[in-house]
This record gives structure tokens, sequence and C-alpha cells, in this order.
């Protein structure tokens, strides 16, 4: 088996289909949606409301099982050298949970009257999980991926609320503590690995923040009303993000949803 | 009410364990780092290959069971030093080359359709290699003495054992046609050399015999 293994590659059954990020992102069904199908803040009173929670429950979904991949990977990746055995234990932990999270999200989108393959995915979030430098790959993951699984969670969790959902509520509640585990372990290992390097960890902090851009799609994720995924402040503080880190989030997205001739997907 | 100032035995009259055991301190340490070194090789086995099975239920079982076997490891790696084992480093390797060839081997296929390839290596191969190796353990070394080795093995076979059952399972779902069971049983013949050649994952002795015998009363 080989070390590294690339996004192309991923193994899938034949319900799932590959969609190109760059192809996603520039569907022109997102630019021109009609009046009262344009993306915004995920509540019950959206017209769309039911058909985009399933949308994002696949989005989910799929992103559980390009995390369990990624932590994997980095379980496999590196020698003992570049990762310590306690961060491999970390990430093992990690695949667990991300197992969990794969299990839940399979019967959360029959709950939600979705199934698999129903949308197409992308591997843009496997993608922050290959990079060669271990710090670098956990800081991706750990902090923007399960950074933005807080805020992704956290929206759901409170259309769950919203809609009267116990269910969707209970399950998102639980997979947000994890999250919120998973991003302080990532927390740790930054300070930990770059405790007398700080070049390598401005260069991680720096990855993070175009990948958290990455994330933030153009509006995707925000703290505006246009926004379908709502930054999560106080989870992401339990989580160890300082508040000038969620404000440098806040602003990037702001900045990125403001550019003309596109709407966010979802 | 029993008088409670009378006498009693401090070992109650059905618990049997007994001293000596036929481990040496140095043995069981000995025996532990081996345990650590596949533990290791194996969490990180299975991690690596859950990008690899399309099949999602093989996915998330080996995501389950990459965490069951690291921490399996991290048991071990906290033992090492309680087995006056400073620099558990020094313990923690492959009994010989053969289990190494053995693991190199156990980690190649890649493929999307070497699934069954993948399982009949851990489930069939391994996994019943490390519940013969940590059974004979349990048998052998004192139940008083190695007292927290015991308690790590029971928590260790349990999981080894509920393990197994389930990948046993997936594969007997996986193996449907004659072509597969010829597949599964070559793949398993070839694996069962290597790791017979290497005498299991403790190395000759892991079962019993040498060099586990020799060592009884060594340290006396």
């Amino acid at each position: 088996m080989r070390k590294s293994f690339p996004a192309e590659d991923l193994a899938r059954d034949d319900r799932f289909r590959r969609a190109r990020t760059e192809d996603r992102i520039n569907d022109p069904r997102n630019q021109f949606l009609p009046e009262g199908r344009r993306a915004g803040r995920l509540t019950p009173e959206r017209p769309d409301a039911a058909h985009a929670a399933r949308q994002m429950m696949h989005g989910i979904f799929v992103g559980e099982i390009q995390a369990l991949e990624g932590a994997g990977r980095t379980v496999w990746d590196f020698d003992d050298d570049d990762a310590p055995f306690a961060l491999k234990l970390d990430m093992a932990r990690q695949c667990w949970d991300e197992a969990r999270h794969t299990e839940i999200s399979v019967k959360l989108g029959e709950w939600m009257g979705t199934e698999v393959g129903e949308f197409a995915e992308t591997t843009f979030l496997y993608e922050a999980a290959c990079n060669p430098d271990p710090v670098l790959r956990l800081t991706g993951v750990n902090r923007a991926l399960e950074g933005l699984a807080i805020d992704v969670f956290n929206t759901m969790r409170e259309f769950g609320q919203a809609c009267g959902d116990p269910v969707l509520e209970f399950c998102e509640d639980w997979m947000l503590a994890d999250e919120v585990t998973h991003v302080k372990m990532g927390s740790d290992w930054l300070r930990r690995l770059t405790e007398s390097d700080p070049g390598r960890r401005e260069r991680a902090l720096e990855f993070q923040r175009v990948v958290d851009k990455l994330f933030s799609f153009r509006g995707f994720r925000g703290e505006g009303d246009d926004s379908p995924v709502q930054l999560a402040r106080t989870f992401r503080r339990m989580a160890g993000f300082g508040d000038a880190e969620i404000d440098t989030i806040a602003a990037d997205a702001e900045t990125d949803s403001q550019q003309e001739g596109w709407k966010a997907p979802v | 009410m029993a008088d409670a100032s009378a006498p009693r035995s401090p070992f109650a009259p059905w618990d049997r364990r007994e001293l000596p055991g036929l481990f040496t301190v140095e043995e069981s340490a000995r025996r532990v780092g081996h345990y650590a070194w596949i533990e290791m090789r194996l969490f990180e086995a299975l991690g690596g290959w859950v990008a690899t099975v399309p099949e999602l239920d093989v996915k998330t079982m080996l995501g389950r069971h990459c965490y069951h076997h690291a921490w399996h490891a991290e048991l071990w790696h906290k033992r090492l030093p309680e087995l006056r084992e400073m620099r558990p480093e020094r313990m923690i390797r492959a009994p010989n080359a053969d289990l190494e060839a053995f693991v190199a081997a156990l980690t190649e296929p890649e493929a999307p359709e070497l699934t069954i390839e993948k399982l009949v290596g851990v489930y069939r191969v391994l996994l019943p290699r490390k519940i013969g190796a940590y059974t004979y353990h349990l048998a052998a070394t004192s139940r008083i003495t190695d007292g927290p080795t015991i308690r790590s093995l029971g928590f260790i076979l349990e999981d080894e054992t509920t393990d197994w059952r389930e990948g046993e399972m997936v594969l007997q779902s996986l193996v449907q046609s004659d072509e597969e069971v010829a597949r599964a049983a070559r793949r398993q013949g070839g694996l069962e050399t290597l790791i017979t050649r290497a005498g299991g994952i403790a190395g000759p002795g892991s079962l019993g015999g040498e060099p586990a015998d020799s060592k009884v009363g060594a340290a006396s």
C-alpha cells in the first residue's frame, strides 16, 4: 500500500457520483437561482428548506467518509519520526469517531428522505488531508475541516430545533461534541509540534487560512443572513479558537461573499 | 452474621490463583514489546486501508477496529515501563525478520478490488494468531504477580474476539463464488506460511515452548 493516497483514487461503490470541485462551484444553476430558491440561512421558512437540508445532510455524509479516510491516511502515511505515536493514537481515535458519524449520517439521511448517491460528491475535504507535512495536514483537517464541521453541525442542530425534529437535533448535537474534541486535538498538536519552530507554525496557520477561505465558498459559511452555514462562535471558542482567529474567518468569509455573479449553493 | 474478628484466608475458596507463573519480568516485557509492535503495524494498516475499500460497511468497520488496535498498542506502551523497561522503544520491535516479512505481505494489497485479500490477512490469519498468543500469555503468566498485564489482556482479548467475529462475518458475506473462495484460501495459505515461519506474533514460543519455557526460573 502506497504512502500518500490521491483523492481521485478514493474507493467508492457504484452509487456514488464524483464531481470536480471547480464544476460544482461554477455550476450555472447556482448562479441563477430563481427568486425564492436563493441561498440563505437554513431555516424552515425557506421554500426549499427540505431539499436544502437533505442536500446538506448528504454533504455531511460524504464529508464524514472523507474525514474518516483522511484520519486513516495520517495513521498510515507517516512513520514514527514524522508523527509521534500519541498523534497517531489521536488520529486512530478520530477514525472511530468519523466511522460513527458516517453511520449516523446514513441513518439521518434516510430519516430526512435522501439516499446514498442522490447528490454528487466533491473531494476537496479529503484534499486538505493530503498535505505531506503532518503539521500542515493536521491543521488543515483538525482546525479548518473540523472547524467547518462545528459550524455545519451547529447549523443543522439549530435547524432541527426550529423544525421540531428531535432526531436531527439529537444526532447533530452528539456529532458536534466529537468535532469540538477533534478541533481541540488539532490545536493541541499544532502547539506541541511547532513549539520550537515558529516558521512552521506560521506556514500551518497560513495553510489553515487558505483552506478556511475555500470552505467559506464565497458565502457558504459566514455570519450574514445569506450564508446557509453560520459560523458557530461559541462552540469554536470551546474548541480552542481565539476570538481574533474567528474574526479573521468571519472577515474572510464576508469579503468572499461580496463577490458578484455568484450565489452559494445549498 | 459472621464474627468480624475471626481470621479469614486472604484468598477466597474459589480463588485458585497461584505462584509462580511461567514468565519472568524480562520475558513478560519481551512479549509485551512484540505485542505493541504488531498492534501498531495493524492499526496503521487498517487506517490506511479505509480509503482503499469501496464497501461502505467495511470502511466504517476498519475505522472502528483501527482505534481498537491503537488502544491496545497504547496499553502495551504503558505497561513496558512498569516491567522495568525504561526505554520502551528498545523493546517495541518485531521478534524477527520473518514477522516483518509477514507484515509487509499483509499490508501490500491496495487496489479497491482486493478487499477480500485485505480482510483475510487480518481476520483469518493475524487476529487468530493474536488471540492465540494473548490467550497463552493469560494462561501462563502469574495471575498474581503479572496482574496488570492480565487485566489488559482481558480487555484486549474481548476486543480481539469481537472484532475477529465481525471481520469473519463480513468476509463470509463478501466471499460468494468458487473463485472468491479460492482467492481467500490462496491468500490465507500464503500469509499462514509467513507467520508460521515467524513463530507467531511474539516469535517462537508465542504459544509456549521455546523461548518462554527456557526462561522459567531464570530470575530466581
